[in-house]
């Protein structure tokens, strides 16, 4: 018989991570909801997911391809490298945005029932990181038009979506409390999205920047994401060991903060509501 | 093991701080910051509360509102972490919330059933076992695939009802008797919370209807203030609050 007692020491982090781990049917369902809810209930299926960073490449490559005439060093083609930001970049957006908002929505039934929140938070990480996955297709596609192939080393994209799960699974965690405890969070947190978006290089390449701007944009950890993943599956960057260590550190940190914030921040939340 | 004690509450404290003025924008935060103008203060929403549910019994909490009834329910039901004492819970816990909480109206009625019934701490084998049954019992056997954003509002309470009754809990939390839908249904789920109340397991019931309280619980808390005021034979502890509250 399951006992509860609250006098019971839970370890932060450890104790969260292994409930998640506990509760995977659950985690299952929800990434299946998430799934069913986008592809199965519209005509276009997979595709409808893929429309809008498809869209957004094309609206990019016509404004910065053919009106602003970008290029890239070296004679590199610009539409691979531009869709591999936007799907990163899509990746980041939905799993943050999604997680929180489940949280925040959900906050009615998880101030009764004893349902982790966390569950929700890495559910749509893990959702966000399957659309992801399917966007590698046309990906590919973009890569073939340039007579390109995925490098023999593509499945390290593995470990990229890896460390965007703890990465954005952490940052959507604290963003969370700050929904629910601030009604204007939302519309801020959307202006630093847009700021955040500018500063990752998606649709120019580093090397246009000057020496001071450079260390900015180093400094933004998805910058590390984005460039990795652009090289390790369509060498369509160059990246290097300190990209690696960024990507891996940030992720897992940021994993960690977030549980430990969320573990001290969700129980005052819950008195309150 | 008929005196099996499922619920042990021992001097429970749940306190929190609060600002004194409510605030719930991230601008106004920043403003009182700066002008130091952000005051806590130390709010017991429960303090030092006792009290045990062995099988077969019904405790009723009564109380004004913002005496902490919800609070302990949510205590209890392990979402909120004590303060201070202790609380066990032995076996399964099933809470009667507001229904439909967790549906998704994208999602079928089958879908719906197995997905809030995990949430609610069964598992989704054992929910797809009984699909069936509980549409059957909520009489939504021929909309079970179709979207619940077709439903009409007391199908959708319906479901949520059966999904959320289809078990024999250790310990069942019942803040309010629900009765949804139409005028048949109203019946039939009232009932069946009544029967499950009488199942054997423990009952927690959180209710401003006194009458109840004084019918169905075997012992009652009077919470007031966060304070346990008095408890024990239902029918003094309520006669006690209603002494309090026409002063």
């Amino acid at each position: 018989m399951k006992v509860y007692d609250s006098s019971v020491r839970q370890i932060p982090v450890i104790s969260q991570v292994k409930s998640i781990y506990e509760n995977r049917g659950l985690l299952r369902l929800l990434v299946v909801r998430d799934l069913t809810v986008r592809y199965k209930r519209s005509v276009i299926g997979v595709w409808w997911s893929l429309l809008n960073p498809l869209f957004t490449t094309a609206v990019m490559f016509y404004v910065f391809n053919t009106v602003f005439k970008a290029r890239l060093p070296g004679g590199s083609p610009f539409l691979p490298y531009l869709l591999s930001g936007v799907l990163l970049m899509t990746f980041f957006n939905q799993g943050l945005t999604l997680g929180a908002d489940a949280i925040a929505t959900g906050a009615g039934v998880l101030t009764k029932v004893y349902v982790r929140p966390e569950i929700f938070a890495a559910s749509a990480a893990i959702s966000s990181a399957i659309n992801f996955a399917i966007g590698l297709a046309p990906l590919t596609v973009v890569l073939a038009i340039y007579h390109k192939t995925p490098t023999w080393r593509f499945p390290l994209v593995l470990v990229v979506m890896f460390c965007m799960i703890l990465f954005t699974t952490g940052l959507s965690l604290m963003l969370a409390i700050a929904y629910v405890n601030f009604d204007d969070s939302r519309s801020l947190i959307n202006i630093f999205l847009m700021a955040l978006q500018y500063m990752t290089p998606i649709f120019y390449p580093i090397s246009v920047l000057g020496p001071h701007t450079r260390d900015v944009i180093q400094l933004n950890p998805l910058t590390s994401f984005l460039q990795v993943f652009r090289r390790e599956f369509g060498n369509s960057a160059v990246s290097t060991i300190h990209n690696w260590e960024i990507m891996v550190g940030t992720s897992f940190l940021t994993f960690i903060i977030g549980f430990y914030v969320f573990n001290a921040r969700w129980p005052k939340v819950v008195a309150k509501l | 093991m008929t005196s099996e004690k499922i619920v042990e509450v021992s001097d429970v404290s749940l306190a929190y701080r609060r600002t004194r003025h409510r605030v719930s924008s991230l601008k106004q935060t920043a403003i009182d910051t700066i002008k130091r103008r952000m005051s806590y203060e130390e709010f017991f929403a429960l303090n030092g509360v006792s009290f045990d549910i062995a099988r077969g019994e019904t405790v009723s909490v009564i109380g004004r509102n913002g005496a902490g009834k919800s609070t302990l329910l949510k205590v209890i039901a392990r979402v909120l972490p004590p303060t201070k004492g202790q609380v066990i819970v032995r076996g399964q816990v099933a809470p009667m919330i507001e229904l439909g909480a967790g549906f998704n109206t994208e999602l079928t009625g089958a879908e719906n059933i197995v997905l809030y019934g995990t949430l609610l701490g069964r598992t989704p084998r054992e929910m797809r076992s009984r699909i069936e049954a509980i549409a059957d019992w909520a009489g939504l056997t021929e909309h079970l695939d179709i979207p619940i954003r077709a439903y009409s509002s007391g199908m959708a309470a319906r479901l949520a009802f059966a999904t959320a009754t289809d078990t024999t809990p250790d310990l069942l939390l019942v803040d309010e008797i629900l009765s949804v839908g139409d005028e048949d249904f109203r019946e039939k789920s009232a009932a069946r919370t009544i029967e499950i109340m009488n199942s054997g397991c423990a009952v927690l019931l959180v209710s401003h209807d006194l009458e109840t309280v004084k019918r169905m619980s075997t012992r009652a808390v009077y919470l007031d203030q966060g304070r346990q005021k008095i408890s024990g034979n239902p029918i003094e502890v309520v006669e006690a609050y209603l002494s309090d509250v026409h002063h």
